[in-house]
């Protein structure tokens, strides 16, 4: 008995968010669901809750398969979701949030459902107060609060996303010895995440995502690398890349510090060459993408300083920065490169070189035609930017780089590309060492990393914990480092 | 203009003449004797028959300013700015305009000149308040819009029932008439003003080649449709979400002049006539394309000046133009929402639709 | 005078009359009215042709209860009493440049005109531009700017040359000295408020009068000494309350009573002096107040209303139509008393005073003395020894002031407390 999802397909146009997965989670069990972002966890969450509805498969719930068409069928049938964001009514009371999503509606006892709160919350060790505005509630205890209401709609699976972001160590203590007495209950527990000790400590069972696809499952314990190793998959290790001299320093960072609380007082220093491709590697969010805005001006520094091509930029606007010719291409192409509504062709106005006030569209629209054939953008001039697929969409922005570029510094530079598209795209990028240009990249990847730099810094928890030269260390090392393991002792202990 | 294809329009004009029709018989009239008594209100009928050329005048005068805002609005749209406003910024206009006309004496082609760039002035600045507070302060630029409207209104009340008040019996009913050589010159015993039209057509147009031919005007674009990617571009947003603001303020503060000196004659309380707010259904009507605001801001000008004939004709409530006129939006609205949700309908299925 | 509301509401009636079609030849066809032919079920009285017809132009809802609908109810009356059906009154509300920007006066009269109006109504000061350029554009068509001053040859903005322009206003003084009479009558504490709307002659005018009306029924009727008397006055700065740009009049009445005063007289176009007041009169304190402007006012806190000044169109607007239609009309300026016979006859009376549940018995007798003595000159408020507020002579000794005097107030008399040259801003 338990949950049971059969072969679940989730698409959004093109892309395979679920793409036939199945997971059987007994009752009673803590049961993590581990995957990078965009591995489609949230959206497997989702079908589930109730918020999309599957293309295909099917959900089984001790034995019985059931229906999911919105958030309310879910909770009807006993599965309750604790969103990273907490859905709580700020301005309302704790007891009008604990009240709101009880069905019927019209009917509101307040006192009953105050006396049976309370004696939930007292059960799992959780304490405040009714009547206080929910909005003075902390993020851990706004978990609370939708745990014990989502007990009290007798939830009988509970999925927790994410929930340990933003919540103290004794927050998160509190929550977790909650989610171990309601499994000993009879509770199902999905807890998702890409934290690898949190799963660690309180799993059972795993399963591990990826593109879309289930890739591994195990009971746990299980050695953290192996876990990175499903996450990340098992590298091929082959360096076909073509060697280039590297020139003289191109971007130098010196003490610059990436987290901004208290965690890390320590900080970082990196110099790259010309023609060199530096790798950053690292769970989502351990300081990779700061390191990333810091390097292109997007980020002011606390300390330290950035110079490009021998020119002190500290300090300067992220104009001076491009005005440097440094590139910055974060991994929202929609969001933060391209402009929706806009055609290609109006893209290259925007990004060319002609400044004068009167466009010529004549010559503009045959420069994009030009562009469009030799990118092999599948698009024409006309076409708007969100009718492309995520790989021409790559392929634009390539094109829209200037020709002088001194250092490019990109996210996720393949992530959701065919491999023809990502080939492309790598090929683009190694013929720009040869002018000179250092690329500075993040990536999930540990093939992409292994196979396209020349170094790879690994991140962990706000600080760069190791600097490998590419062609000598393999997947162990690297997994090793992501997960926060070291030959350092010392270091391992710094999560959170 | 091409996304305002034929195809298009259909599906709205229908939804609104349906609309229309529908009120009217529910007021307990045939619907073709109101429509014909506005249009005969407003420009005469048949239309443009001479000996209504007072009529005519103040309809022209009263699309002048709407058009003007209007104008001004499909810049701040573009920029992704909803420009509430505006109504400030006609106002500010028109009381930088009146105090060119009551303080200052020059001949009158060197006078009307102007008050017509004070008023630009006025409403460019004003226009650029709204922008500060949005760039510099963090304040959306709706609140800090309505907080400079509501500023604008006060002033004018003020400067009316204090400094400026007419001689003899303070008033509402505004200042003093201004000197002859302040106002705007206009074709014998009407308001039709030739200079007055050149200036909305050129605004229009102004703005038509703006987005379509020029640099800045795609990087306006840009910036409206996507400020983070038009930063990372190295787009100077902040300086263009101001351009924004003070182009549309101009040419609001024009509309402003316009109003004072070439209607009124004079400051009055309400100078803005709403027209702010008009260009705004205006400019979500034209779907921010510059020729459409021609006929669409003309078509709110007749009935701004003909629906009193309901009252006067028909002994229908004169409060019926201003029902009309709202159904008439509302289901254009409706119309044109519906065609461009059957338009993605149908280029998602073509393409598969986006990614989640 | 009278500037009177603009976009919102405000009080009185209008009537308005016609013009003989004799004057102008060929008017009655015009163009293609569309309400077909209207059948004419009245006969005509009174001489009047059955194609005579009044246009009146208003400045706020037909149906305001307030200003705006005096003068339409007055427009009907002098309609249904020429005998004429309803048809013959054309009306058109909302004139003013907030509700409706695109409109002129001057084009709305050109309308009327142009259907047949054969005297044009304007019921608003705040139409003055328009009513002076639709007059100087058909100049043959007799015309009425309510409580204008552009028709009367001793004022300061006589408009000589249009000599079909004439004014119509009412003896208001005379209702707000029955108002501030019935006040100090009633009053126990001997203090007095006046909630004023935006200062101007006119204004000052009303105020002086109550104040006036007043101090006379307390010396005389009270017996007490003139000095004892408290008269405030606070304007809020415009006709009515407009948040966050004038005084919050609920608040400037709640000042008011809390400082002393028991009984508040309005002078503006809304009427939360009553209705502020009745509340706190509910809530146990001792407290009156006098409304303004609209003959059923009172409605709104019978108990504690000692009665309202109001105007009463009906009668003005027939005689000026009457006097159209007979072809004597001249474009005069008619400050019209009231009917002392009987102020509040409807037939006769522009100004009137509708005495109020709060008013007694008593008190009631001694007002009609008041008004019986306004009515026969033996009380004449306006006679010397009189100062302004600021110290200066406004009348000598046993001088009686001139309409000229009292319509362009300058300010207020000495003895009423609260500036009365200041405004919003102030």
């Amino acid at each position: 008995m338990g949950l049971e999802l059969r072969n679940i397909h989730k698409h959004f146009g093109p892309v395979r968010a679920n793409d036939g997965i199945s997971i059987t989670v007994e009752t009673g069990t803590l049961h993590g669901l581990l995957g990078e972002n965009g591995a489609g966890k949230s959206t497997l969450m989702k079908v589930l809750s109730g918020f999309h509805s599957a293309d295909s498969g099917e959900i089984v719930l001790d034995g019985k398969k059931i229906k999911l068409a919105s958030p309310d069928d879910a909770i009807e049938a006993g599965i309750g979701m604790l969103h990273q964001d907490p859905l709580v009514f700020l301005p309302f009371s704790v007891i009008d949030n604990f009240v709101l999503g009880s069905p019927g509606g019209w009917r509101l006892d307040r006192r009953q459902a105050t006396a049976e709160m309370q004696e939930l919350c007292d059960r799992y060790g959780f304490s405040f107060d009714p009547h206080t505005p929910s909005r003075l509630l902390t993020v851990g205890e706004r978990q609370q609060l939708e745990i014990v209401r989502l007990l009290w709609l007798g939830a009988r699976v509970l999925i927790l996303d994410e929930p340990t972001t933003g919540i103290s160590a004794d927050q998160r203590a509190k929550l977790f010895a909650a989610l171990k007495s309601l499994s000993k209950e009879g509770m199902s527990v999905i807890f998702v995440s890409h934290k690898l000790e949190e799963v660690a400590d309180l799993c059972e069972r795993v399963t591990v995502m990826k593109r879309g696809k289930v890739v591994g499952e195990a009971d746990m314990p299980v050695p953290p690398e192996r876990l990175v190793e499903m996450m990340f998959g098992q590298a091929v290790q082959i360096r076909d890349r073509k060697e280039v001299a590297h020139g003289k320093s191109r971007l130098t960072v010196d003490s610059v510090r990436m987290a901004t609380g208290l965690l890390s007082e320590e900080s970082t220093s990196l110099e790259v060459n010309a023609g060199e491709v530096i790798g950053l590697a690292g769970m989502e969010g351990s300081g990779q993408d700061t390191f990333l805005r810091i390097c292109s001006g997007m980020r002011s520094l606390k300390q330290g300083s950035v110079t490009v091509a021998g020119k002190d930029l500290t300090g300067k606007h992220y104009r001076d920065f491009l005005a440097a010719d440094v590139k910055y291409l974060p991994a929202g192409r929609l969001e933060e490169g391209l402009i929706e509504g806009l055609t290609i062709t109006e893209h290259f106005v925007l990004s060319g070189e002609d400044r004068s006030f009167f466009i010529d569209w004549a010559q503009a629209r045959n420069r994009a035609v030009e562009q469009v054939d030799h990118f092999a953008i599948k698009g024409t001039e006309a076409s708007t930017v969100e009718s492309l697929s995520g790989g021409n969409q790559q392929r634009l922005l390539l094109a829209m780089l200037p020709h002088e570029l001194s250092v490019l510094l990109m996210e996720h530079p393949t992530r959701g590309l065919d491999i023809e598209s990502a080939d492309w795209v790598w090929e683009q990028l190694l013929a720009r060492r040869e002018d000179g240009t250092s690329i500075v990249f993040a990536s999930a990847d540990l093939d992409e990393l292994l196979r396209y730099s020349d170094r790879i810094l690994v991140f962990f928890s706000g600080r760069v914990i190791g600097e490998l030269d590419a062609s000598s260390t393999n997947v162990d090392e690297i997994g090793l480092l992501i997960g926060g393991r070291s030959a350092n002792p010392e270091l391992s202990e710094g999560s959170q | 203009m091409s996304s305002y294809r034929l195809t298009n329009l259909v599906l709205p004009i229908s939804v609104v003449v349906a609309s229309a029709v529908g009120l009217l018989v529910l007021a307990g009239t045939n619907p073709w004797d109101p429509l014909q008594l506005i249009v005969e209100g407003s420009i005469g009928w048949p239309p443009f028959e001479a000996g209504k050329s007072a009529k005519v005048g103040d309809t022209v005068m009263v699309w002048v300013p709407i058009a003007l805002a209007s104008a001004g609005l499909i810049v701040t749209f573009n920029a992704g700015m909803w420009n509430i406003g505006i109504e400030g910024q006609i106002i500010m206009g028109a009381i930088a305009a009146a105090f060119v006309a009551r303080e200052v004496s020059a001949p009158r082609p060197l006078l009307v000149l102007l008050t017509i760039l004070a008023g630009a002035v006025g409403g460019l600045l004003w226009g650029l308040l709204v922008g500060v507070l949005r760039t510099a302060g963090g304040v959306n630029e709706i609140f800090g819009g309505l907080g400079l409207d509501f500023v604008a209104i006060s002033f004018t009340t003020y400067l009316i029932i204090d400094p400026w008040a007419r001689t003899g019996v303070a008033s509402t009913s505004g200042t003093d008439i201004f000197p002859d050589a302040a106002l705007l010159p206009s074709s014998s015993g009407t308001r039709l003003s030739l200079l007055a039209i050149a200036i909305a057509l050129l605004a229009i147009g102004g703005v038509w080649i703006l987005f379509r031919g020029t640099l800045y005007g795609l990087k306006l674009k840009a910036v409206g449709a996507n400020l983070r990617s038009s930063f990372l571009m190295g787009i100077p947003t902040n300086r263009y979400l101001l351009g924004a603001f003070m182009i549309c303020g101009a040419l609001a503060g024009i509309g402003g002049t316009v109003q004072a000196t070439g209607f009124h004659f004079k400051l009055i309380p309400a100078i803005s006539g709403g027209y702010g707010f008009l260009a705004i259904l205006v400019v979500l009507l034209a779907r921010y394309q510059a020729f459409w605001v021609i006929p669409i801001s003309f078509f709110f000008a007749m009935i701004a000046v003909g629906s009193s004939q309901l009252d006067l004709r028909l002994d229908l409530n004169s409060a019926l133009g201003g029902v009309l006129q709202g159904v008439l939006v509302l289901s254009a609205m409706f119309g044109l929402g519906w065609a461009a949700y059957r338009t993605k309908r149908q280029l998602q299925e073509a393409s598969g639709g986006d990614s989640g | 005078m009278k500037s009177r509301k603009r976009w919102l509401s405000t009080l009185a009636v209008f009537l308005s009359f016609a013009l003989v079609a004799a004057a102008c030849g060929d008017d009655s066809e015009t163009t293609t009215t569309l309400d077909g032919g209207t059948d004419t079920t009245a006969t005509p009285s009174a001489g009047a042709p059955d194609d005579f017809q009044i246009g009146i132009i208003l400045v706020g809802p037909e149906f305001d209860r307030g200003y705006s609908q005096a003068h339409f109810e007055g427009a009907q009356y002098a309609i249904e009493q020429l005998g004429l059906p309803e048809e013959n009154l054309i009306s058109l509300d909302f004139v003013n440049p907030g509700d409706n920007p695109g409109l002129t006066p001057e084009g709305v009269a050109a309308d009327m005109i142009s259907q047949g109006a054969d005297l044009v109504i304007f019921n608003s000061d705040d139409m003055r531009d328009g009513a002076l350029a639709a007059a100087e554009q058909n100049p043959d068509i007799p015309m009425i700017w309510v409580s204008g001053d552009s028709a009367w040859a001793d004022g300061k903005a006589y408009e000589a040359e249009l000599t079909n322009l004439g004014n119509v206003w009412g003896q208001m003084i005379f209702g707000k000295m029955i108002a501030g009479c019935a006040a100090a009558l009633t009053t126990e504490t001997g203090e007095l408020a006046y909630l004023g709307p935006l200062t101007n002659d006119e204004t000052r005018r009303l105020v002086n009068s109550a104040y006036l009306g007043a101090q006379y029924c307390w010396e005389n009727f009270r017996g007490e000494s003139a000095d004892s008397l408290d008269f405030t006055v606070t304007y809020i700065g415009f006709w009515f309350e407009i948040p966050g740009v004038t005084l919050d009049a609920t608040q400037v009445v709640n000042d008011f009573i809390d400082g002393g005063s028991d009984v508040v007289l309005s002078g503006i176009d809304t009427t939360q002096a009553l209705v502020r007041t009745g509340q706190r009169a509910d809530a146990g304190e001792s407290l009156w107040a006098v409304p303004y402007d609209f003959v059923d006012a009172c409605q709104e806190a019978p108990g504690i209303c000692l009665g309202v000044p109001y105007f009463n169109w009906g009668p003005a607007y027939l005689d000026i139509a009457q006097s159209v239609i007979d072809g004597t009309y001249t474009a005069d300026w008619n400050w019209i008393a009231p009917d002392w016979s009987d102020i509040n006859a409807v037939d006769s009376s522009v100004v009137g005073y509708g005495k109020g549940d709060g008013l007694s018995t008593e008190n009631a007798a001694d007002l009609d003395t008041f008004i019986a003595g306004l009515g026969d000159g033996s009380i004449q408020l306006y006679r010397g020894p009189l100062n302004w507020q600021d110290g200066s002579q406004f009348l000598g000794d046993g001088e009686v002031a001139t309409d000229f005097q009292i319509w362009y107030s300058e300010q207020c008399l000495e003895g009423v407390v609260g500036a009365c040259s200041i405004n919003v801003f102030g």
